[in-house]
């Protein structure tokens, strides 16, 4: 290169300009043990809760391990029924070999090139890529023959249930600051006045407000700490001092319907995530198994006595003739912040787990829905021709059959068959695999024009010009411009998911009791509306339209916050609005 | 002006090899091909010939359609070539695929049209700029770092420019950065495919120094697409004028302005506007639309429209404005018996009801009206249009090449075989080429032609 360029570079020089975010901090620990500390003692706070939730994570991922492992061997099966037990045993083979493949083809770019080098063969940047997938793929199938031929495979699950059996231990026994059992509020009156069994001998609903009130104070906390970790990463190890996500940050500050939309999404997470804190009774006592839990209360002859959950219900339900409303107790001490439900059920924690179902269920729908979107538009955009015939041929297809037809009749085949995927929240993941499967075609087609568009943008061309793999054009020059369209899409239908799962409920189709489901309450109230018990089937369905106006006003927000054009015209308006 | 017939692939190899870059064979990009619905591709680039030399500036003129931005993306492998061979260095790049292709792509890089379309909007300029280097796998990430911010400075843009983003920057900033791009991996050869043109003039000025500038300190080889005659006058070394994919003259610039060869260039720099107002010349107007690329027409590309057609030697005298009609009508039934008559029409034709065909005479009286056409020549038109009248386009065709066609239009000295087309000649001592019948011993000169007609 030419001294001129030298010479500029030697003026640029930063000292610091390619030091790792390690370094930085060793250099400048202070800030960064400070915040570690706080985030440290405030999931020490919750300790108990932290294992519970890292139970349920290996839990999910335990199911889904098992799901994906079963299929290879369920494929053999049925090729071995038709043509014989050797192809059966080929089919397994190669089934297993693809998955294994289909795993390593998004991970194999960040597993470093040693990885291929030590085979020591002289390998094109094409083969080196695919001698890499090669091997990830040979070291995932014989980890899995080992786990599954051999006796490693009872070690490795011996060790996995060791695993989840400490973490499970753990979560029962640590303690945690929301707890049931730090702060209670089931007891019954005393017949001098008080209560007994209470937190410090308040009365249940004190205690319950205590509790959940500490449960929000919490959540609020966590978010300020997280958010003060970026501030602190922004002042203190941060090269630069601005980047383009400070915009979007602050774009996102001062937008206030987006800032209601987030409320509204982090109160209806926390409630999902906190459910057995922010419900007055136990779901498993109250909903589950109602019949196998007794307590104790004070009867009308001024007596303690016990009774079950099964009988205390029926005494208690709201369906007309007897109302338990909002802010009330019932004949059995127990405290209902918002009423029962028309099975005598409590309605707080039937929304808190309800809660907990649609979130699930929404994401899980929306997530891969919109991943499957996303994958086929890009391939289909920068490809052309034929793979997006074939894309448009399997949308229309499925479109071809009424969504809410199709979601009927796949989810009543498999509860029928009673296969493994209708147990989990008793039809409530199949019903959000279903979803994903007739929701995609809606949202590739929305991103679909987007998606045609980007690719034809002169900068795609410049990327194919400097040999910018597909891959990678794909990912950087394509997906950003799609991303706030599947942003604004995907959070309309997750609002779409949650009320079409309320709905097949409402009709008895979707998820089973007794699992809680939002969709079931209103099907329960809806003939009490005009009645004392009206609350039964307004205050659930309150809920639903306001976490579906709140998810659709958080991804218009989120569009905006990304999208650096929005800044100007903001500007110019504020600009024109300060010249008037 | 010698006019000896040079074939291009023979006479300049000996010489120009040693300083030769590029050299384009016969290459042709055809769009379309093998698809389900139609078997006749749009021929964008129909075997062109050229040669680039090491460190020159070779301009691409021509009017919209004309195919010079494919073959600009062609050079660059952005487009497949259905033909023909581009020797880069002596390797015949459309052969090259996977790792060759993507090591080959350093030496030849592309600044493109459009700056709005060119910079991706979600990307800080530093990433843009920074990503040939990250997919080259260049160095060190610093490294690469220290090389955006001296390309910065090296186009006219400060350092600090890299946590910003294109919408932030004027056109004419943002085409700086598309070099800046452009110049990241130390190409030889750019492809400048119209960078100014979507530029205020008073930017475009600043752009072209850049880009000479540039030329100048990295030795680079530049191909300049433009529609602006003036600028590709200011900056080239040496000029190609294509239309409907052929190239039609090619050679150095001053000489290719001041002494045109070819018809179409004398029509091409004709539509200059001379600021002298005592200029001898008038303007050459060409009649009609450039053919549909899908359906060029036979023998000479410029046949439909050249001001300086050969004509047979018996109708030589015939008035200009006769001949102006019987190219109209040939094209009229060129183009009907492309279109396709649907049942429709034919049912409505058939009752004597109005078609979207016009009658042919309604035609003839359109071109011929008010014109003094000589009995012998109305004979064979009045045959013609019969014959086209009845749906018989093809045959109509033939009697009207038959009694009017000439070299130009493909039809031979022996009047048939395969359609003849035009041959490069050697037009100067520099090397200059045009691809013209009327450079042949036998025909007289473009611009005494010219100078005839007008």
């Amino acid at each position: 290169m030419s001294t001129r360029q030298r010479d500029s570079t030697d003026g640029l020089e930063e000292p610091d300009d390619d030091k790792l975010l390690r370094d930085r901090v060793r250099e400048n620990p202070r800030p960064a043990m400070v915040w570690l500390a706080g985030l440290a003692f405030l999931l020490l706070l919750e300790i108990g809760r932290v294992f519970a939730g890292v139970g349920q994570a290996f839990g999910i991922v335990g199911f889904t391990v098992e799901l994906l492992a079963g299929i290879p061997t369920s494929v053999g099966d049925n090729v071995a029924g038709t043509l014989g037990s050797a192809a059966g045993f080929v089919a397994t083979a190669i089934t297993a070999v693809l998955m294994a493949f289909a795993v390593t083809v998004p991970v194999s770019a960040s597993v470093p090139d040693a990885a291929v080098d030590i085979l020591g063969l002289d390998l094109s940047r094409r083969g080196h890529r695919w001698a890499k997938r090669a091997e990830l793929t040979f070291v995932v199938v014989a980890a899995a023959g080992l786990v599954a031929y051999t006796p490693v495979g009872g070690a490795f699950s011996a060790l996995i249930g060791a695993i989840t059996g400490g973490v499970d231990a753990l979560a029962s026994s640590l303690p945690s600051i929301t707890s049931r059992e730090l702060i209670p509020n089931a007891g019954h009156r005393l017949p001098e006045g008080g209560w007994e069994g209470t937190f410090l001998g308040l009365s249940p609903a004190a205690a319950w407000a205590i509790r959940t009130g500490l449960v929000f104070a919490y959540a609020t906390t966590v978010l300020v700490w997280l958010w003060r970790g970026f501030d602190v990463y922004r002042t203190h190890y941060r090269l630069a001092d601005w980047t383009p996500r400070d915009d979007t940050v602050r774009r996102f500050r001062n937008n206030y319907w987006g800032l209601f939309g987030f409320a509204i999404v982090f109160l209806f997470v926390v409630m999902a995530l906190w459910a057995p804190a922010v419900s007055p009774v136990e779901a498993q006592h109250n909903i589950y198994e109602p019949n196998s839990h007794e307590f104790q209360y004070l009867d009308e002859n001024g007596e303690v006595t016990s009774t079950t959950h099964v009988f205390a219900n029926l005494d208690s339900r709201s369906d007309g003739q007897n109302t338990i409303g909002p802010m009330s107790y019932d004949d059995y001490n127990r405290w209902a912040p918002l009423g029962t439900t028309n099975r005598g059920q409590d309605m707080m924690t039937h929304l808190s787990y309800g809660a907990r179902t649609s979130l699930v269920i929404g994401i899980t729908a929306i997530g891969l829905g919109a991943l499957i979107a996303v994958v086929l538009s890009l391939l289909s955009s920068y490809y052309k021709g034929i793979t997006d015939i074939v894309t448009v041929m399997a949308s229309d297809t499925i479109q071809a059959v009424p969504a809410l037809l199709l979601i009927m009749l796949v989810s009543v085949v498999f509860q029928e068959a009673n296969h493994p995927i209708a147990q989990p929240l008793d039809g409530g993941l199949l019903l959000a695999l279903i979803f994903a499967f007739a929701y995609w075609p809606g949202m590739w087609r929305s991103i679909r024009g987007p998606s045609l568009q980007v690719s034809e943008q002169e900068w795609v061309d410049a990327a194919k010009s400097y040999g910018q793999t597909p891959l990678q054009t794909m990912r950087k020059h394509m997906a950003p411009y799609i991303a706030g369209y599947i942003l604004i899409y995907g959070s309309l239908l997750i609002g779409g998911v949650i009320i079409s799962t309320a709905a097949l409920t409402f009709l008895g189709l979707g998820i089973n009791p007794p699992t809680p489901e939002w969709g079931r309450l209103i099907d329960g109230g809806q003939s009490y509306v005009s009645t004392s018990s009206w609350h039964v089937a307004t205050i659930p369905g309150i809920a639903i339209v306001l976490v579906v106006v709140a998810f659709n006003a958080l991804g218009d927000a989120i569009r905006d916050a990304i999208d650096p054009e929005a800044d100007v015209d903001e500007s110019e308006a504020a600009a024109t609005g300060g010249g008037a | 002006m010698s006019q000896n017939a040079a074939s291009t692939t023979t006479g300049d190899e000996a010489t120009t090899a040693s300083d030769t870059m590029v050299k384009v064979r016969d290459l042709k990009t055809y769009y379309d091909t093998g698809g389900l619905l139609s078997d006749r591709p749009v021929k964008a680039v129909d075997g062109v010939s050229f040669d680039i030399k090491r460190g020159e500036t070779l301009g691409l003129v021509g009017e919209s359609g004309c195919g010079k931005t494919t073959l600009g993306r062609t050079l660059i492998q952005l487009e497949e070539a259905t033909d023909g061979e581009v020797l880069f260095d002596g390797t015949d790049i459309t052969e090259l695929r996977g790792d060759q292709l993507y090591e080959w792509r350093r030496n030849a890089q592309m600044v493109f049209q459009d700056p709005d379309s060119s910079l991706n909007d979600r990307m800080t300029i530093g990433e843009i700029i920074r990503e040939p280097l990250d997919v080259h796998d260049w160095k060190t990430p610093a490294d690469r770092r220290k090389r955006v911010k001296s390309l910065l400075d090296e186009v006219g843009l400060s350092p600090e420019h890299y946590y910003r983003y294109p919408h932030q920057f004027s056109g004419g900033q943002r085409q700086r950065i598309g070099i800046a791009r452009t110049l990241a991996l130390n190409p030889e050869f750019i492809v400048l495919d119209e960078p100014v043109s979507a530029l205020d003039v008073s930017v475009q000025a600043e752009i072209i120094n850049l880009l000479e500038e540039l030329q100048d300190e990295f030795d680079l080889t530049y191909l300049f697409i433009a529609h602006d005659l003036s600028v590709v006058r200011h900056i080239c070394d040496r000029v190609a004028v294509m239309y409907l994919g052929n190239i039609m003259e090619i050679g150095p610039t001053e000489e290719l302005f001041t002494d045109p060869a070819n018809p179409y260039t004398h029509a091409l720099l004709s539509a200059i506007p001379k600021p002298d107002p005592t200029a001898s010349r008038d303007r050459i107007t060409l009649h009609g639309t450039p053919p549909n690329p899908r359906y060029p027409p036979t023998g000479c590309p410029f046949s439909t429209r050249c001001p300086v057609r050969i004509r047979p030697d018996e109708y030589e005298g015939l008035d200009d404005e006769i001949w102006t009609g019987i190219n109209g009508l040939r094209e009229i039934i060129r183009e009907r018996m492309r279109a396709d008559r649907s049942i429709r029409e034919r049912v409505r034709e058939r009752f004597g009801l109005e078609t979207r065909f016009a009658t042919i005479d309604e035609t003839y009286d359109e071109l011929f009206g008010g014109l003094a056409v000589p009995d012998d020549v109305e004979r064979v038109l009045s045959e013609v249009t019969d014959a086209a009248g009845a749906h018989e386009e093809r045959e109509a065709l033939d009697r009207l090449n038959a009694e009017f066609g000439s070299v130009c239009d493909g039809v031979g000295p022996d009047g048939d075989g395969d359609p003849v087309e035009p041959e490069y000649y050697e037009v100067s001592d520099s090397g200059r080429l045009s691809y013209c019948h009327r450079h042949a011993d036998e025909h007289r000169e473009t611009a005494a032609v010219l100078d005839d007609r007008s």
